[in-house]
């Protein structure tokens, strides 16, 4: 690769970040041009916000090298990286509600004369940046009053008037309404005016056609492509390049099928979801597949009575009851989203997690049997091949694989006869994952119903027998697994074409 | 994803439980050989009694205090509750006014029998528990803020009561019993017997019972409890309850053995409760504790407290010396962890 130059404002050479048990950015290197909208897009796990991450500082790289405006660079957090040139506007705004537009834009760069804060040209200079970006925002309202769009053409101006060469933008739109999202584009179009690049991060592909001057393609870690946008012909071409070549020879259909009904949901409704009815036949895997934000979180947990909803769910027949405490009672079990977070107890032993969702075959009257815990322990600890030195190990010692087995066991020990699988392989490795896909195939063909919420489409269409898309809280299409799956017609669903 | 030759021992390595409390045992017999050293006749079999039985009501405290904080939860309203229990206790058995004038008032109750009246009095306990399990459990406020209120309500309630006093005229004979009898032959308190027999009730319910494993599981990740099916209000409530009937408990205790209920006792208890299950190793995090620990504790500062009382020194420098020993004890112990995991 050649000398840095002052064409390129970032240049990534060879960056390379690992965590336990898994590659997530995997030796990428391209360059951004000065003053262009550079888009930045791939699936779930593509490395994107590790990427990104390491960028603004919230992470550190394991190898490789980055120069901004022809210097190394290397950022050790969000301030400091702020200080270098690279702003970030998070999905989380970072603006304190209660003060002023004003007092928002010069928080930490005040200038003050005993404590006392000054007036300065500092302030006329950073204020005018904001008019001339948008002067119907009076600096002088509180924040607090500002819509959301608003509110981020504030953090905007503050991130122009720092100097920043680069703004990071994730996802600025989720939030946003159709004008709002055109007056956004209006401003973000004007930044190489002010000498402002832009790394845009988005999910709905139309909108990346709407803005970009460039897009790089990442998939499971690696730099697939960077090019002009006006030499990619359409979006299907943008989505071959994010899901690459997908494996199909895994799927095999099931011999017989059952017609028992085990789930029946009827148009479920909530915050988040609208309308969804569907059936889960019994040993049947279904695949729920949409992008974050899609509803399939939402669906997962309102099922198993975590969450409020309207409409009704029938479970073997009967009216299910909605606290998780029923669900499991009724024979439904979860494997939540973040295992760290909602599955497991890391400060607790193996011992201590697994048999947790069904206290019962390990107690008599309220009272522990110690050694039938501990049998079970191992039993499970056996039969999903755990990696572990014995039962008394603490869970947070365990890799991410082998955690999630443990989540796992949590669940089979519940004995449930349908399985709720929220995004049940992220983050670990691709031993880890295939034993797992192995798992979910042998308690389908034990007559267990399986649901599985997925981000990832080679997971969804290689075990899942039947597939919904799901698409901004609502089932888009309902596909029936088989040799002639059409890939690109699914990503198109997702996000958001019809 | 082999486990590595060093992991592969941990079969035999004691858990992080029974490390601390080891550790913690150490510092105990450290800090009463250093006691032994300095202050004269302190290692006389009397005085080894005093040390283990003068903590018993920071002890039957600290038990509730101890499952509560594993959780994550504060009680700072034992004191309160123990105060309250003891004025009603007395006020309930006094007997019922004669004249009616105001200065007889404070002699005069609502004339229950005493046995009636003791459990009166701990239902007022246990609805003081119920109010901090309403809005703790079920309307999730923050437990340190609710129990610190009904720390003050409930002393309140003593105050009024007693009219800022103390109520201990025409109470029955049976009133002082509880807290004055001795073991046959011994100089073992009844309270300290008491002490024991809830030591042991909780041990077996937080080691041998699904109750004290779910209190452990909200303790380290309430969301995966309740995703796990555990009723995290339903507990909660339970623990609340439990910590207010200990508390009440206490207040009958001490009431009895002082023939009389005071509105002013029991200052600062609910802060020596705590501190000793820190002592003891309960994270403050929750997830991580136990009652032994808690006894551990109290027994650290009841050496040092009676070191204190040894070396003459005023009560104003015991204060001082009390926290500073709390300090040290809970350093060491964070120290001694972090080493360990790495």
């Amino acid at each position: 690769m050649g000398e840095a130059t002052t064409e390129n404002v970032l240049e990534i050479r060879n960056l390379v970040k690992d965590f336990p048990g898994i590659r997530a950015v995997n030796d990428v290197s391209f360059d951004i041009k000065r003053n262009t909208i550079h888009c930045l897009v791939g699936e779930n796990g593509a490395g994107k916000s590790t990427l990104i991450r390491i960028l603004t500082g919230a992470t550190a790289r394991t190898d490789g090298k980055i120069y901004l405006n022809g210097k190394e660079y290397c950022a050790a957090n969000t301030k400091d990286a702020k200080e270098k040139g690279i702003s970030t506007l998070f999905q989380e705004l970072n603006v304190v509600d209660q003060l002023t537009v004003e007092e928002n834009l010069t928080l930490g760069v005040e200038d003050t004369t005993f404590g006392f804060l000054k007036k300065t040209d500092k302030i006329k200079r950073i204020v005018s940046v904001l008019n001339s970006l948008d002067p119907s925002i009076d600096p002088k309202q509180p924040v607090s009053a500002l819509s959301v769009a608003k509110k981020q053409i504030v953090e905007i101006a503050k991130a122009v008037a720092s100097e920043s060469d680069i703004i990071i933008m994730d996802e600025p739109t989720a939030a946003l309404s159709e004008n709002e999202i055109n007056r956004l584009f209006e401003i973000i179009r004007n930044l190489h005016e002010k000498n402002v690049t832009v790394i845009y991060i988005s999910h709905r592909l139309d909108e990346i056609f709407q803005i970009g001057d460039y897009v790089t393609v990442m998939r499971d870690g690696r730099h697939i492509a960077t090019k002009p946008l006006a030499e990619v012909k359409d979006r299907s071409e943008l989505v071959k390049l994010m899901i690459g070549k997908t494996v199909f020879e895994m799927y095999h259909p099931k011999d017989i099928e059952s017609e028992e009904k085990i789930l029946e949901v009827k148009h479920l409704s909530n915050h988040k979801l609208n309308d969804i009815s569907f059936d889960v036949k019994k040993g049947e895997i279904v695949g729920f597949y949409g992008l974050v934000g899609a509803g399939k979180t939402e669906l997962a947990r309102a099922i198993f009575g975590a969450d409020e909803y309207r409409g009704e769910i029938l479970f073997k027949g009967k009216k299910l009851q909605r606290t998780p405490h029923k669900a499991i009672e009724a024979g439904i079990a979860l494997v939540p989203e973040e295992r760290r977070t909602q599955g497991l107890f890391t400060i607790l032993t193996i011992r201590g997690n697994i048999p947790v969702m069904n206290m019962k075959k390990i107690s008599r009257n309220g009272f522990i049997n110690s050694a039938k815990e501990r049998k079970a322990t191992l039993d499970y600890i056996d039969k999903l091949r755990i990696a572990t030195s014995g039962t008394e190990k603490e869970v947070s010692k365990l890799s991410g694989g082998n955690q999630q087995k443990v989540v796992f066991s949590k669940c089979l020990f519940a004995d449930s006869d349908l399985l709720l699988l929220d995004e049940p392989t992220r983050g670990i490795d691709v031993g880890a994952k295939s034993e797992i896909y192995g798992i979910i195939r042998q308690l389908s063909k034990e007559g267990k119903s399986i649901m599985i919420f997925s981000s990832e489409l080679p997971e969804i269409v290689n075990i899942c027998d039947n597939i919904f898309l799901l698409y901004d809280g609502s089932i888009k299409a309902n596909i029936k697994n088989g040799a002639d799956i059409d890939t690109e017609m699914i990503v198109h669903t997702v996000t958001g074409g019809n | 994803m082999k486990p590595n030759a060093a992991s592969s021992i941990t079969k035999g390595k004691m858990s992080n439980e029974s490390y601390i409390s080891l550790f913690m045992i150490v510092v105990l017999i450290a800090f009463f050989g250093i006691a032994c050293l300095f202050v004269p006749n302190f290692y006389l079999p009397q005085n080894m009694i005093n040390i283990l039985t003068s903590f018993w009501y920071i002890i039957i405290l600290g038990i509730g205090v101890t499952f509560l904080l594993i959780t994550g939860n504060f009680d700072m309203s034992v004191s309160g509750v123990i105060a309250m229990t003891g004025v009603l206790a007395a006020y309930f058995c006094q007997p019922l006014s004669q004249s009616g004038d105001a200065a007889s008032e404070m002699f005069s109750g609502l004339g229950m029998p005493y046995w009636l009246a003791v459990i009166a009095a701990m239902a007022c306990a246990v609805l003081i528990g119920a109010v901090n399990a309403f809005f703790i459990a079920r309307l999730k406020v923050a437990s340190i803020i609710i129990t610190l209120g009904t720390m003050s309500v409930s002393r309140g309630i003593g105050m009024f009561i007693a009219q800022g006093a103390q109520r201990n005229m025409n109470l029955p004979d049976e009133f002082k019993v509880l807290g004055t009898s001795y073991l046959p032959n011994t100089s073992i308190p009844l309270s300290v017997v008491i002490m024991v027999v809830l030591v042991i009730i909780a041990v077996i319910i937080e080691k041998k019972t699904v109750f004290g494993r779910r209190t452990y599981l909200i303790g380290a990740n309430i969301k995966a409890a309740e995703l796990c099916g555990v009723k995290v209000a339903k507990h909660l409530t339970y623990l609340y309850l439990f910590s207010a009937f200990l508390a009440g408990i206490t207040g009958i205790l001490i009431a009895s053995n002082y023939i009389g209920g005071s509105a002013g006792r029991a200052q600062g208890y609910e802060f020596d409760a705590l501190v000793v299950t820190l002592l003891g190793g309960t994270s403050i995090n929750g997830g991580f504790g136990s009652v032994l620990g808690t006894v551990v504790g109290a027994l650290i500062l009841s050496v040092v407290t009676s070191a204190a009382t040894g070396l003459l020194l005023s009560p104003d420098w015991q204060y001082i010396l009390k926290g500073t020993v709390t300090f040290l004890a809970i350093l060491a112990q964070r120290f001694a962890l972090d080493k360990r995991a790495k």
